[in-house]
């Protein structure tokens, strides 16, 4: 999943940040002599992950703090040199505040990019002041993305009546968006999501009018991608209109349902 | 978002551009500059598993026009097998398109064939309104009154109308393609999209056949009336009905000969079809009933990246009307000089560009030094030459009728050209502010052909005092403008001499004969002028070199532009047949040369048409690729200037000369 690292660091004038991707062969207790040599050479460890390549081999990103006496070539060096190492790479981190290992992220299979939640919602926002139908524009955008991750999920692992919410909700903590509970009943598909901490609605500041759109169309596209059914979701209460949470509506689209007959205002 | 077209095609009251695959970018009825109805028009395959939009990059095109006509043929080819033709024709008498779909597949496939269409009729995407007649099998949408409707046969099995942009998604038409089977939706406002679709049984190397009939009317009952009179009509007929008037129109043209071209690598025929395929655009760009041309067809009505182009430009048109002039068809002078007439401002100048109708179009040129004072230089220039073409009754009839317009024009001209050079205003590119040497060789034209027109009305007195004034302006540019190395300046700008070389300054020679090849101090500055646009203006690309507009050129990436490179070829084919009788033999090596270069350039212009034969504004410098305004009708008159001289000498040539 998400493949790379980012830290900050305080100033520390003796030391420096290094990362290392250690490729290892994934052998029964390959790894631990890995982490053994590492604090063995005084190497302060300040954050690392673990990523399994495939059945034989895995990748240890590790970002270390490290004293500037430290010859970087000799230590990559003896680290290559352990048993189960097959490959080490390193870097500097110059400026001590932000560094990635992997260029480019990849997230749920496509390409990914670490961005401010203000600049989505910006663009939210700039979409909603000045582009007719931002509503339904920011809708059928989400609903690109929630088809793409029921799609990418279905791809990698079965996903049944039982457990098709829980990747979402994976998904949605691990990228920064929101808190998600998830009713959904997998017959009717009736039911609601409430997100706490919504990145958008946080963001936002004060509207009188719901603005996670984007996210409504987001879980419109996943239920629909996962069910085959058109899948209607609609938020009926957002933290930007003062709300404790957002809360998203869940029901199957009724081909008769149209925006000239329903009330709009407070609830939408 | 902005999309060039390939192609275009239509009859007097409709204009259709369309991309390379056959997707519909503009639909523009009852006028060429307005109401743009289409956002998105284009066909799309459901295999029975997913969808293939015939604009994606899977398809592999081939378009082309049937010769000699505005029909168009677009070839469609998908890795999986799957092929689609389609033949494109807009029927001579009423604004329909009519669009011949011929699937075939290299497999037995079982699917749906869907049309779908994101129509903003009126121009606007609010306050729309879709239905779908089930029993007259008549989808139409409209805004007040304008109704654009879709027909097709066979009948289509299922339609949709849907939401274009709202949160209830799954009406959405594009949406509701997607598992290959639309829900039948048939009404709808405000902001919609539309699908219509039939089953799509092929069996291996089978072929369906769809032909979508989609017309514009002024009220409901006209459009069902048309479609239903059109739908009666076997699709040969129309064919060869809409082949034969365009076979018709280009009839009347002057005759090409070329002799003695046959040798260069079929360039003598890249001439003729580019002959025909310039005039036949410049019907299209054409109001009828008005008189005047748009530059192009819009194809950024937001103005997001640059001005706009669906508008006419005095200048641009007044080289249009006289080249279709010299190719046989004078009736658009006519026709333009009448609207001339009735758009003049009361100062006696014209306005930077106006909607096709004569009004004033928007503008960055609203004051007296942000206008164009070459536009009327242009006009008069332009008015004059027609003029002299014409013979006996109409002669007069024709100077009666613009006399007025002559005398306030000209007397404008006067005004702001007091000092000998014009009062600031803004160049022919729409760029700078100042005093430059193209717009004063058009006020010399203008005031020169003012001058001509007086002495023929009788007016000996006004004629003499504009031609002083002419003879003034030429001496003042020559005085302050014409530099030590061999060109002139661009102009006066923020007070001093910009001495940046501009391919504009050809104007001095070709439109405008301020210069003459007659005169020998003026026939070695022509040539010196040709040399260094030459020597400091070329970019070379497809196999060739093209000219940009100036040194430092930043408007879309600096490009080579077609007017730019076939003023150059003009130039030097005009200067072969102005050279003084019996003294040709005396620069016969000059005369091969510029021959022999001014194909050169022509043959480079050619190269950057489209894949129809389009001429754009630009050439990109990267690629070599047709860039930005497609097609360009001020191109397309240029290219119609160049071969129309080419063909004098080559005529001359071989001593049959006509």
């Amino acid at each position: 999943m998400v493949r790379d690292l980012c830290m900050f660091a305080g100033l520390n004038e003796n030391s420096k940040i290094v990362w290392f991707k250690i490729t290892y062969s994934k052998d029964p207790g390959s790894l631990s002599p890995i982490i053994d040599f590492l604090e063995k050479q005084s190497v302060l460890i300040r954050i690392g992950h673990f990523d399994n390549m495939n059945m034989e081999t895995g990748e240890y990103s590790v970002f270390t703090e490290i004293g500037n006496e430290v010859d970087l070539e000799e230590l990559s060096r003896k680290i290559e040199e352990l048993e189960a190492v097959l490959k080490v790479e390193y870097g500097i981190s110059e400026n001590r505040m932000i560094h990635g290992v992997d260029f480019p992220l990849n997230v749920i299979g496509v390409r990914a990019i670490i961005a401010r939640a203000p600049t989505l919602v910006d663009i939210i926002r700039t979409l909603n002041e000045n582009a007719p139908h931002a509503e339904g524009l920011l809708t059928l955008s989400g609903l690109k993305g929630g088809i793409h991750a029921a799609k990418y999920f279905k791809s990698i692992m079965p996903l049944d009546d039982n457990n098709f919410t829980s990747p979402l909700v994976e998904l949605y903590k691990a990228v920064g968006w929101g808190i998600l509970e998830i009713e959904c009943d997998p017959v009717t598909f009736e039911g609601k999501i409430i997100v706490r901490d919504s990145f958008i609605a946080d963001v936002y500041g004060e509207s009188e009018q719901p603005v996670c759109a984007y996210m409504s169309g987001y879980f419109a596209g996943y239920l629909t991608e996962y069910s085959g059914k058109a899948i209607k979701v609609r938020e009926i209460s957002c933290k930007a209109t003062g709300k404790n949470v957002c809360e998203h509506i869940i029901s199957l689209a009724s081909p008769s349902i149209s925006p000239e007959h329903q009330p709009r205002g407070d609830t939408r | 978002m902005i999309k060039q077209p390939n192609v275009i095609l239509g009859n007097d009251e409709l204009l259709v551009t369309m991309g390379r695959k056959g997707d519909i970018l503009g639909l523009f009825y009852p006028r060429r500059d307005h109401a743009q109805h289409v956002e998105e028009s284009l066909a799309c395959i459901h295999t029975g598993e997913k969808l293939l939009w015939t604009n994606d990059n899977d398809w592999h095109s081939i378009q082309n026009y049937i010769e000699d006509t505005n029909i168009v043929s677009t070839k469609l080819y998908h890795d999986s097998g799957i092929r689609i033709s389609i033949l494109d024709l807009v029927h001579p008498e009423v604004p329909v398109l009519i669009r011949r779909f011929k699937v075939q597949s290299q497999q037995k496939m079982s699917g749906k064939f869907f049309y779908y269409s994101n129509l903003n009729v009126g121009e606007t995407p609010k306050k729309n309104s879709g239905f779908c007649d089930t029993e007259a099998r008549l989808l139409a949408q409209y805004w007040q009154n304008y109704y654009i409707g879709i027909y097709a046969l066979p009948e289509f099995t299922e339609w949709q109308i849907g939401k274009a942009m709202d949160t209830i998604w799954w009406t959405n038409s594009k949406y509701d393609m997607e598992d290959g089977k639309l829900q039948r939706n048939k009404e709808d406002i405000g902001n919609i999209n539309n699908a219509v679709g039939w089953d799509l049984e092929l069996e291996a190397d089978g072929a369906n056949e769809f032909v979508i009939f989609i017309g514009a009317a002024s009220s409901r009952s006209l459009l069902y009336k048309r479609m239903h009179e059109l739908s009666k009509l076997p699709l040969e007929h129309i064919f060869e009905k809409t082949r034969e008037h365009w076979v018709m129109w280009l009839a009347k043209k002057h005759v090409l000969k070329m002799p003695g071209l046959e040798g260069h690598n079929n360039l003598r025929q890249e001439l003729f079809n580019a002959y025909n395929r310039a005039l036949l655009m410049l019907y299209l760009l054409n109001d009828r009933e008005h008189g005047s041309f748009v530059a192009a067809p819009e194809f950024d009505s937001h103005f997001e990246k640059c001005g706009g182009y669906g508008f006419c430009w005095n200048r641009d048109t007044s080289e249009v009307v006289l080249a279709l002039k010299h190719s046989g068809y004078p009736e658009y002078c006519d026709r333009f000089f009448k609207w001339c007439i009735r758009t003049q401002l009361p100062n006696g100048s014209w306005f930077q560009r106006y909607w096709l109708n004569g009004d004033i179009a928007p503008s960055w040129g609203n004051f007296d030094y942000s206008t164009q004072i070459d536009e009327t230089g242009s006009t008069l220039h332009a008015m004059d030459i027609y003029y002299r073409i014409l013979e006996g009754l109409k002669k007069v009839e024709f100077l009666e009728e613009v006399w007025v317009t002559v005398l306030r024009a000209a007397e404008y001209l006067m005004k702001r050209t007091k000092s000998g050079l014009h009062e600031s205003c803004m160049d022919l590119w729409e760029t700078y502010y100042g005093v430059f040497t193209y717009t004063n060789a058009s006020i010399y034209a203008g005031l020169m052909g003012a001058s001509h027109l007086a002495e023929e009305n009788g007016e000996s007195g006004m004629a003499r005092r504009w031609k002083k004034r002419a003879e003034f302006i030429k001496q003042a540019t020559i005085d302050r403008f014409w530099l030590q190395e061999g060109y002139f300046a661009k102009g006066i700008l923020n007070e001093k001499l910009d001495k940046t070389i501009d391919a504009s300054i050809l104007g001095a020679y070709m439109p405008f004969g301020m210069l003459s090849p007659k005169d020998p101090v003026e026939r070695d500055m022509i040539l010196f002028l040709i040399e260094n646009i030459q020597k400091k203006l070329s970019i070379p690309i497809n196999a060739g070199n093209g000219i940009k507009r100036y040194e430092n050129d930043s408007y879309i990436d600096g490009n080579p532009w077609i007017i730019t490179t076939l003023w150059l070829s003009e130039a030097m084919f005009a200067f072969v047949l102005d050279l003084p009788k019996g003294q040709e033999g005396q620069y016969a090596e000059e005369v091969k040369k510029l021959t022999s270069e001014g194909i050169k350039y022509l043959r480079w212009a050619l190269a950057g048409a489209t894949s129809t034969g389009l001429l754009p504004e630009q050439v990109d410098k990267s690629t070599g690729k047709p860039a930005w305004a497609i097609p360009l009708g001020w191109s397309g008159s240029l290219m119609l200037d160049n071969i129309l001289l080419l063909d004098k000498i080559c005529r001359r040539n071989a001593g049959n000369q006509e």
